[in-house]
């Protein structure tokens, strides 16, 4: 399958750095606010809550006043190779496209057996116990796009890279006689969204986008890398402590990136950030 | 027939064979699928024509530009501009799901209602507008003819400087009441700040594009402090490439391990309340050291070194006091920082090249303490960041047109004539402009209300004053209150009459100066949709009001409607010249130099077209203000000592000891020190052995909490370690839970003498130990299912003492316990 996908034109990815993530959670509000994400009253039992774009937050877990959080933004990470939940998907309702290297997620396909979010490594498929939560007395519903449609329960939906969104810059390249599309005609919300300009979005196969200078960085990286899924999802990050989180490292297997900037001066108050 | 074991197990083994036969069960199974996804209440979104349209954002006083994404009559998403000067492209997580704050009509008033339910209860019956201004104007004059105008009050939460602001203002002094009350905010700190040091009254304005080391008192540079969009967009400059070739060094100064905290290069953590302690400690090693920028010390400024009085009495400057006080050693006593960072800290802070200490407490909304904002900015003064790229611009304010003088009637002369229930700008607090907590307690004091009518406008107090609830029993004390607000606020469930104002993508509206920005803007927002429902734009319901009140009052209001007044004062923007009303990404308006575009209109109608068009108004940063003229303090330089202080000082020690009257004014330092920037410890009434913790309530960009609901969006980026179901967690230290002997997740009372909440503990490394943590936006009791009831109000436990001189709530030091519940 991964060869395959090699001869595929486009591989669109995202590389969000670390650094510049203030952990303000836009990306999330943006993603939903796009993709009709429908929001219940009771939003705090995460298991239940459907959030595509999802931020962990993490910590270096040292004591007062060394300790540092951060925060890891989650979209899908549209695996390259065998995505786990394309494998399991007994519906066929989930489709890894070659010409985009986007996972796709077809709800009127699925049958809601939940199969692909159990083989899911990141968490980043959600299921739909109930119905879009849209009361009509409320008037929610006005806000709605035409472009995404709002799901019904019994289905598993995720992040689609807003796939939408590169139809649209499509159809606005044929009609302008063009058969490819420019690297900032098609970013995703939170690319868009992000106040920091913390994620870079575009076709990894592009020499000429920046995602594909990014990802050679040695501060690259990405999450549960060791499985062998590719994902698409690209993290950036200068501490250590964070790139460690990454994985679930034995103890001496991370290899540390030579790491000395002027902030390991020795006052500072985040010291050890190279003790790895 | 008689059931027996066996026809029965061959009866259900009979039907499930004769079942399969028939095509029932697949083609049920079929229809399941199609009718499980096909429910009549699932939303078709209608499709139609896509537009956009721009606009500005009101929802805080950072103004950020954004896009709305409209199909047909409906808007369906906001997104950021990338062609105005404060936002290339971002926009913070409350402006992104500004769209349920519009269409969410549980949280709105949808057109004049007057109470029928309780106080509090939000029962409601709708009314005209022509009944709603007869009810409201009926009261004023009521009072107007009984003599009494000033029994009217405002408590107005529309940034200083807005039309507005400026309307209701105008209007109070027109119907003849000094009791004009607004919230606090940092800006009225850095106000008054400004003016005793620097003489200034324009808006702060920090370079902090331009400057290669930050140093921030406080400042939740990514909490929500200034205008978000521009702050973050700050933060992800400053870390593009090479993070060992950076430019920018940040440096958070902060008891709580905050996303600005652990995303700063250096993280400081003194107590909380001792902020400006630390900023002395700093200045001592650099006057030490002798790493000051002498050429301003000597030639700009005043009060360093020590000084005589025309009787010649001598008397300490502020170098002597920081040096006789500060030493590294003293402040690691009082602030709890290794002696050691503070060297290191003044090192690197005067070695930068264009070094900038900032003050703020957390977001713009709530005030901070003065002395310890002039600690910092002495900071500023002493390695010369004042007037210096990258440092504090000293910016002209914006050029906006007065309003043309009123008329004042008799009646309104002898009310504006009778004392401020705040008693702001008496000589007890001669520098405040209102202090809403003395408004409370007036009222609260008082047999019966000296206030008759409150008028609320763009503020929930209720929710948002750091009082322990000291406002909520004033307003059930208050004969008649109304309420202007869109949403259905706290506030507005105990109000009496409801003019509902529309919300900010349904009108016209200005935003003024966001807060820090290095350089003048005037934003101006557009109706993205037509009003939803039966509401009026507050400036055109003040200006109606003026009329229904009488001829008088409404004499003083000209216009037609509000746009009329918006453009009045807009003119002299067009008269100030060079304003551009367009903006072009290339060339950041931050940035000095480069090739602009030349304003590009030729008469005022042709500039407020675009302005309407784009959007904003702003002069690009320009070099550095000539010294002639800048600082206009009664030496005519920066004031280390402020004479207007000493001034101030010795005015109210007028006819009594002058130790009784610092001591009245909150003052333990002697006089000559009580006139700079010096650290006082906070007071409690408390018994810290009954109350051993200090409760500090902190805020997140991802949660309003300001008089704006936050849209319900928010609640998906909120942890499950900060609300679980209805209760927030309060994060302490895993040492004094321990002490404690609390657990994660177990359900404490926080109980200060001023209240009790429940929270559940969530335990944190970076929290400093012995202070609880409690985020504030949590713990409403209006509006809908989305906010209701969830988690708890840390305003309701605080103990706010008064800041030295300002009188100002002192909201980070109140004394509490927990109790395992």
């Amino acid at each position: 399958m991964k060869k395959e996908n090699d001869h595929g034109k486009h591989k669109y990815g995202m590389v969000i750095d670390i650094d510049k993530c203030t952990g303000c959670g836009t990306c999330m509000v943006a993603c939903a606010a796009e993709n009709n994400v429908s929001v219940r009253a009771d939003q705090s039992d995460k298991e239940r809550t459907i959030t595509w774009m999802r931020l962990y937050k993490i910590s270096n877990g040292k004591p007062f006043p060394h300790t540092e959080i951060s925060y890891i933004p989650r979209p899908c990470m549209h695996c390259d190779h065998h995505p786990p939940c394309v494998s399991v998907c007994v519906a066929t309702a989930t489709k890894l496209d070659f010409n985009t290297g986007i996972v796709s997620q077809i709800y009127t396909r699925c049958i809601g057996c939940r199969y692909c979010q159990a083989a899911c490594p990141y968490g980043a498929r959600y299921f739909n116990w109930w119905d879009a939560y849209f009361p009509k007395k409320k008037g929610l519903d006005r806000y709605l796009t035409p472009e995404v449609s709002p799901r019904m329960r019994g289905v598993v939906e995720k992040c689609t890279f807003c796939h939408h969104r590169f139809m649209r810059a499509k159809t606005v390249a044929y009609a302008e006689d063009r058969r490819e599309i420019e690297e900032d005609e098609y970013i995703t919300a939170c690319t868009e969204a992000c106040p920091a300009q913390a994620i870079t979005f575009g076709d990894l196969n592009n020499p000429d986008h920046e995602v594909a200078r990014l990802i050679k960085h040695p501060f690259t990286f990405r999450l549960l890398e060791r499985i062998g899924t590719e994902p698409k999802v690209y993290y950036h990050s200068s501490r250590d402590w964070v790139r460690k989180l990454a994985d679930n490292f034995l103890p001496g297997e991370y290899t540390p990136v030579v790491n000395q900037t002027w902030a390991e001066e020795e006052w500072s108050t985040k010291p050890g950030r190279d003790e790895f | 027939m008689k059931l027996t074991r066996r026809n029965f197990i061959a009866a259900v083994i009979g039907g499930i064979a004769g079942i399969q036969a028939t095509p029932l069960p697949w083609k049920f199974t079929d229809d399941v699928a199609i009718w499980t996804q096909n429910w009549p209440w699932v939303p078709v979104p209608p499709t139609g024509e896509f537009s956009e349209v721009t606009s500005v954002c009101n929802l805080c006083p950072g103004g950020c530009g954004i896009v709305v994404k409209k199909v047909d009559d409906r808007a369906v998403k906001i997104e950021g501009r990338t062609d105005y000067p404060i936002n290339p492209g971002g926009i913070c997580p409350v402006g992104m799901g500004g769209l349920q704050l519009l269409y969410d009509e549980s949280l709105r008033f949808t057109g004049p209602m007057k109470r029928v339910g309780l106080r509090g209860e939000g029962l409601f019956t709708e009314i005209s507008w022509g009944e709603a201004f007869d009810m409201l104007a009926g009261r004023i004059s009521t009072q107007r003819r009984k003599g009494a105008p000033e029994a009217v009050a405002a408590i107005d939460g529309s940034p200083e400087g807005t039309t507005v602001s400026e309307l209701v203002k105008r209007l109070m002094r027109a119907v003849g009441s000094p009791n004009y009350v607004r919230p606090p905010s940092i800006c009225d700190t850095y106000r008054m700040g400004n003016l005793l040091m620097q003489g200034t009254l324009s808006p702060m304005a920090y370079d902090l594009e331009n400057s290669d080391f930050v140093l921030s008192f406080g400042c939740g540079l990514l909490e929500g402090w200034g205008a978000p969009g521009r702050v973050m967009n700050a933060w992800g400059m400053w870390h593009q490439g090479n993070p060992a070739k950076r430019k920018t060094r940040i440096v958070q100064v902060e008891s709580r391990a905050s996303n600005t905290a652990s995303k700063a290069d250096i993280w400081v953590a003194p107590r909380p309340g001792t902020d400006g302690a630390l900023a002395l400690g700093i200045a001592h090693v650099i006057i030490k050291s002798g790493k000051y920028d002498a050429r301003f010390v000597s030639d700009h400024s005043w009060g360093f070194e020590d000084w005589r009085s025309m009787d010649g009495t001598r008397h300490t400057g502020f170098k002597t006091v920081v040096l006789e006080k500060y030493s590294p050693e003293k402040v690691a006593e009082i602030t709890g920082v290794e002696p050691k960072t503070i060297v290191s800290l003044a090192r690197a802070f005067a070695g930068a090249k264009a070094p900038v200490a900032i003050y703020g407490k957390g977001k713009d909304s709530l005030n901070g303490s003065l002395y310890e904002y002039m600690a910092v900015q002495s900071l500023n003064a002493l390695v010369g960041s004042i007037n210096r790229p990258g440092g504090v611009l000293l910016p002209d304010p914006l050029p906006l047109s007065n309003f043309p003088p009123m008329k004042v009637d008799s009646v309104a002369v002898g009310g504006l004539r009778k004392p401020r229930l705040d008693q702001a700008g008496t000589m007890r607090y001669p520098f405040s402009d209102s202090l809403i907590n003395n408004f409370t307690d007036a009222i609260n004091r008082a047999p019966r209300s000296p206030v008759d009518t409150l008028m609320v406008f763009s503020a929930n107090p209720f929710f948002t004053l750091p009082d322990g609830g000291g406002f909520k029993k004033a307003l059930e004390k208050i004969p008649f209150i109304v309420s202007f607000s869109p949403y259905r606020d706290e506030t507005a469930n105990m109000a009496d009459l409801i003019l509902p104002d529309s919300t900010y993508l349904e009108k016209m509206d200005d935003t003024v100066w966001p807060v820090g920005l290095q350089y003048p803007l005037y934003g101006l927002s557009q109706p993205v949709v037509e009003p939803l429902y039966n509401t009026k734009n507050v400036g055109d319901t003040v200006i109606e009001l003026s009329r229904a009140i009488d001829d008088s009052v409404g004499s003083s209001f000209p216009w037609e409607s509000f746009e009329e007044a918006l453009k009045e004062r807009a003119k002299g923007l067009f008269e100030a010249g060079e304003g551009l009303v367009s903006y072009d990404a290339g060339t950041p308006a931050w940035q000095r130099g480069g090739d602009r575009d030349k304003p590009g209109y030729s008469s005022f109608d042709e500039m407020w077209e675009a302005m309407k068009e784009g959007g904003m108004w702003y002069r690009p940063v320009g070099s550095p203000r000539d010294w002639q003229g800048l600082f206009n303090t009664p030496s005519k330089k920066f004031e280390f000592t402020s004479k207007l202080l000493v001034q101030a000082i010795a005015d109210y020690s007028k006819g009594q000891s002058e130790k009784k009257a610092l001591k009245d004014m909150g003052l333990s330092a002697p006089a000559d020190e009580a006139c700079m920037a010096h650290y006082e410890a906070p007071e409690t009434t408390a018994d810290r052995s009954e109350y051993p913790f200090l409760m500090l309530p902190y805020e997140m960009i991802n949660l309003a909490s300001g008089w704006i609901p936050s849209p319900p969006f928010l609640y998906k980026t909120i942890f499950e370690n900060q609300l679980l179901k209805d209760k927030s967690f309060a994060t302490v230290n895993p040492a004094t839970a321990a002490k404690a002997n609390l657990r994660q997740g177990d359900l404490v009372c926080i109980e200060s003498q001023a209240g009790k909440v429940e929270a559940r503990i969530n335990l944190f490394e970076g929290a400093m130990p012995g202070i609880v943590y409690l985020p504030l936006g949590f713990g409403h009791t209006a509006y809908d299912e989305f906010l209701k009831g969830k988690g708890v109000n840390p305003n309701n436990v605080v103990q706010a003492g008064q800041d030295p001189i300002s009188g100002y709530p002192v909201w980070w030091n109140t004394p509490v316990k927990l109790v395992k519940v």
